[in-house]
C-alpha cells in the first residue's frame, strides 16, 4: 500500500490545478457578472440580475452542471470521456418518475433505484470501453442514443407529471433558506474534493489519464480505475436527473439532452485537460458559475433559445482553444 | 493445418453475419419481409445514410471521428431549401432556382466542414470535442434558420432529385430505381476513386495508418487532414440535398442521431477507429446491418414505442460482435 502511494506520487504531475488559474477564471466569473449586472439593467426595475432570488438562481442552475461536471471532470482525468450523460438523465428520472406515479412505490426506493440505475450503466460504459475496447466517444455515443430509447419506451411515448411533495422537496425546496439543489451540490462538491485530491483512488485517476502505460506498470489497475470514473459518473448524473424533475415536476425521455454541450464546456472551461491526468473541481465550479450566469443574463435579456445554443456551442471551441493557446504560451 | 472452410469464414464480415441473422430471423416472422418490394424499400431508405456514411468512413480512415455530420446534414438541407424558395419568389426559374439552392447547400457543408476540418486539422483540438461544438452550432443554426419548424418546398426540378425514376422514364425495370439509389451509387463510385486512385485518398489511409511517419515523407498532413472533413461535409450536405428532396420538406430535427447511424455503418462495415484500417466496400454492409435491422423491426410488426431502444441495442450488439470477431480474426492468422 505504501510503495503504491509512493510510486503514484512519482506518476502524478499535478493533482488539483494550481490555485493561480482558479484566481483566474475567478476574476473571469466576477467580470461576466458585471458585465450581465449592467446588461440587464432595465430603467424601471435597476439591477434585475443582482437580486436575491435571481442569484440564488442562477447559482441553481450552476448546481445541476456542476453535479454533472464533477463526473465529467473525473472521466475526462482518467482520459477518457462520458457523452451518454444526457440521456442517463433522463433515463434514471424517468425511471424514479414512473415508479412514483405508476408503480406506487416509495419515495427512497424510487430515488435508490435511479441512483442505483445510473451507476449500473456507468459500470456498462466502463465495460464497453475496458474489456470490449470500444473507443470511449464511441461507446458512450451509442449508448445515449440506445438509453434514449429506453427512456422512450419507459415512458410509452408520453411525459409524465406531478410527483408527491415529499419528493420535490429535493428540487425545489429550501433549507436554512438554500435551495435544495445547491445543498447536494455543495455535499457532492465536497465529497469528490476529498475524493480527489486526498485518496489513493483519487490520484489514480489522476495517473491513469496522465500515462497509462506508466501506471500499469506501477501496479495500478488502470481499467479498474476507469470503470470507477464512468460508474461515478453515471451515478451524478442520475442524481441530477433527479434533482431536476424534483424542480420541474415532470420528465420526457429526451429532457437531459440539452445538458451535454453545456457540460462539457463548462468542463473545459475549468481547465480539465482533454489530454487526460488534468483534473479540476474548483474549476468546474466556477466556469459552471460563468455559465449559468451567461445563461441567466440571456434569459433576463429575452434572447431566443435556439440563440443560447449558438452561444453555448461556440463557447465549448472557444473555452478549448484558449486552453491549447494558454497551454502552449507556458 | 487449417481447413479450408474456416479460412474462407475468417473472411466473411462480421456485417454480412449480422444481416445474414436479421434476414433469416424476419423472414420466419414476416411472409412479407423477402420480397423485391421490400428489398428496394431497404435500398432506396438507406440511400442518404450510404452517403452520409462515406464521409463517417474517411473520417474514421484518417483516425478521427466527426459528430457534427447530423447537424450538417440538417443546416444544409435547410438552407437549400431556404434559398430555393428564396430565389422563387424573386422570379427565379425553377431550374436556376434549384442549381443554386443546390450550391448553396453544397457550400454550407463545405464550410461546417472546413470549420470541423480547421479546428482539428490547424486547431489540433480533440476530434470529438471539435465536432461536438459544431454539432452544437449546426443544430442551433438550423433551428435559427427554420424558426424551429419544417419548410415545405414542391420545386419540381428539385423534388425529382427524391423520387422514383419510373415516373418520368416510363421503363418498368426503373420502377426499381429511385434518384436517391442513382446518386448514391454516382456517390460511391466518386469517392471509391478518390479513396482508390488519388494521391488525397492515398493521404487519407497514410494520415490514419502513420501521422508522423506520413508528415516525415513530405505529406503536407495539416492540409490533407483538412480536406478530409471538408470532403465529409460536402457528403453530409449532400445527403441533407436528397433528404430534403425526398420529404419535400427541410426539417430542423431531420439529421438529429444520423451522425451515430454513419460512423456506426463504418464501424460495422470494419473500418477500425485505430491505425486507418477498412474501406469503404465495407460501410454498404454496415449502412445495410442498420438498414435491415430498421426495415426488418417494422416488417415484423413491432410497436414503434420498442423500435428506437431496440434498434439502438442491435446496433450496439453488433458493433461489439464487429470489435470482439476482427480482434479473434487477428488472434487466427
Amino acid at each position: 500500500m505504501s510503495t503504491e502511494n509512493l510510486s503514484l506520487k512519482k506518476l502524478v504531475p499535478h493533482s488539483d490545478a494550481p490555485w493561480m488559474s482558479s484566481i483566474g477564471r475567478f476574476v473571469a466569473l466576477i467580470f461576466v457578472m458585471i458585465l450581465m449586472t449592467f446588461l440587464t439593467r432595465s430603467p424601471d426595475q435597476g439591477f434585475v440580475f443582482l437580486n436575491i432570488d435571481n442569484l440564488l438562481n442562477v447559482v441553481r442552475n450552476a448546481s445541476i452542471l456542476i453535479i454533472i461536471g464533477i463526473g465529467e471532470t473525473i472521466v475526462l482525468t482518467a482520459k477518457d470521456v462520458d457523452l451518454s450523460i444526457g440521456s442517463i438523465i433522463s433515463l434514471t428520472g424517468v425511471v424514479a418518475a414512473i415508479m412514483m406515479n405508476k408503480m406506487g412505490l416509495s419515495i427512497p426506493v424510487a430515488i435508490l433505484s435511479g441512483l442505483i440505475i445510473g451507476a449500473l450503466l456507468g459500470l456498462v460504459n466502463g465495460l464497453l470501453i475496458t474489456f470490449v475496447g470500444l473507443p470511449p466517444f464511441i461507446a458512450t455515443y451509442g449508448m445515449l442514443w440506445v438509453l434514449f430509447g429506453f427512456a422512450y419506451l419507459i415512458l410509452q411515448g408520453a411525459v409524465v407529471y406531478g410527483f408527491p411533495e415529499a419528493f420535490r422537496f429535493m428540487g425545489n425546496g429550501r433549507l436554512f433558506g438554500i435551495p435544495m439543489p445547491i445543498i447536494v451540490m455543495a455535499i457532492v462538491f465536497v465529497a469528490a474534493y476529498l475524493l480527489l485530491n486526498h485518496t489513493t483512488l483519487g490520484r489514480r485517476f489522476f495517473a491513469a489519464g496522465a500515462n497509462p502505460e506508466a501506471a500499469k506498470m506501477s501496479g495500478i489497475k488502470v481499467n479498474q480505475t476507469v470503470i470507477i470514473a464512468y460508474v461515478i459518473s453515471g451515478f451524478l448524473s442520475a442524481l441530477a436527473g433527479l434533482v431536476l424533475i424534483a424542480y420541474s415536476n415532470g420528465a420526457d425521455n429526451i429532457f437531459g439532452s440539452s445538458y451535454l454541450l453545456p457540460v462539457m464546456a463548462v468542463v473545459v472551461m475549468g481547465g480539465t485537460s482533454l489530454a487526460g491526468g488534468q483534473g479540476s473541481l474548483t474549476g468546474t465550479l466556477i466556469a459552471a458559475l460563468i455559465m449559468a450566469t451567461i445563461n441567466n443574463g440571456m434569459n433576463i435579456l429575452a434572447v431566443p433559445g435556439t440563440w443560447q445554443k449558438l452561444v453555448v456551442g461556440t463557447m465549448i471551441i472557444g473555452a478549448v482553444l484558449l486552453d491549447l493557446w494558454i497551454r502552449k504560451r507556458k | 493445418m487449417k481447413s479450408k472452410t474456416s479460412s474462407f469464414l475468417l473472411k466473411v464480415p462480421s456485417a454480412a453475419w449480422v444481416i445474414l441473422l436479421m434476414m433469416i430471423v424476419c423472414t420466419v416472422f414476416s411472409d412479407k419481409y423477402l420480397t423485391l418490394g421490400n428489398i428496394v424499400n431497404i435500398i432506396q431508405q438507406n440511400a442518404v445514410l450510404l452517403i452520409v456514411a462515406l464521409g463517417a468512413t474517411l473520417v474514421l480512415l484518417s483516425e478521427g471521428i466527426d459528430l457534427s455530420l447530423g447537424s450538417v446534414l440538417t443546416l444544409s438541407g435547410v438552407n437549400c431549401v431556404i434559398v430555393m424558395l428564396y430565389l422563387s419568389k424573386l422570379g427565379a426559374s425553377n431550374g436556376l432556382a434549384m442549381i443554386l439552392g443546390v450550391l448553396a447547400g453544397l457550400l454550407t457543408g463545405a464550410l461546417m466542414g472546413a470549420l470541423t476540418g480547421g479546428l482539428i486539422a490547424i486547431g489540433k483540438l480533440p476530434p470529438f470535442i471539435a465536432s461536438l461544438g459544431t454539432m452544437g452550432i449546426g443544430a442551433a443554426l438550423a433551428l435559427v434558420f427554420t424558426d424551429s419548424s419544417a419548410i415545405y418546398i414542391d420545386n419540381p426540378v428539385y423534388v425529382f432529385f427524391g423520387q422514383k425514376l419510373d415516373r418520368f422514364i416510363h421503363l418498368s425495370l426503373l420502377q426499381y430505381f429511385s434518384m436517391p439509389t442513382f446518386i448514391a451509387i454516382v456517390i460511391f463510385a466518386i469517392v471509391w476513386v478518390i479513396l482508390y486512385h488519388t494521391s488525397f485518398g492515398r493521404y487519407i489511409i497514410a494520415i490514419g495508418g502513420n501521422e508522423a511517419g506520413a508528415r516525415l515523407s513530405g505529406i503536407n498532413t495539416v492540409y490533407w487532414k483538412w480536406m478530409i472533413y471538408v470532403l465529409a461535409g460536402v457528403l453530409a450536405a449532400i445527403g441533407g440535398i436528397v433528404l430534403a428532396a425526398r420529404l419535400q420538406a427541410a426539417d430542423s430535427s431531420v439529421g438529429v442521431g444520423m451522425e451515430f447511424d454513419a460512423i456506426a455503418a463504418a464501424i460495422l462495415g470494419g473500418t477500425s477507429f485505430v491505425k486507418g484500417k477498412g474501406g469503404i466496400a465495407g460501410t454498404i454492409l454496415g449502412v445495410l446491418v442498420i438498414g435491415i435491422t430498421r426495415n426488418g423491426l417494422n416488417v415484423v410488426g413491432i410497436p414503434s414505442l420498442w423500435r428506437p431502444a431496440i434498434t439502438g441495442s442491435i446496433i450496439i450488439l453488433a458493433i461489439v460482435f464487429e470489435v470482439v470477431y476482427s480482434q479473434w480474426r487477428e488472434r487466427s492468422k
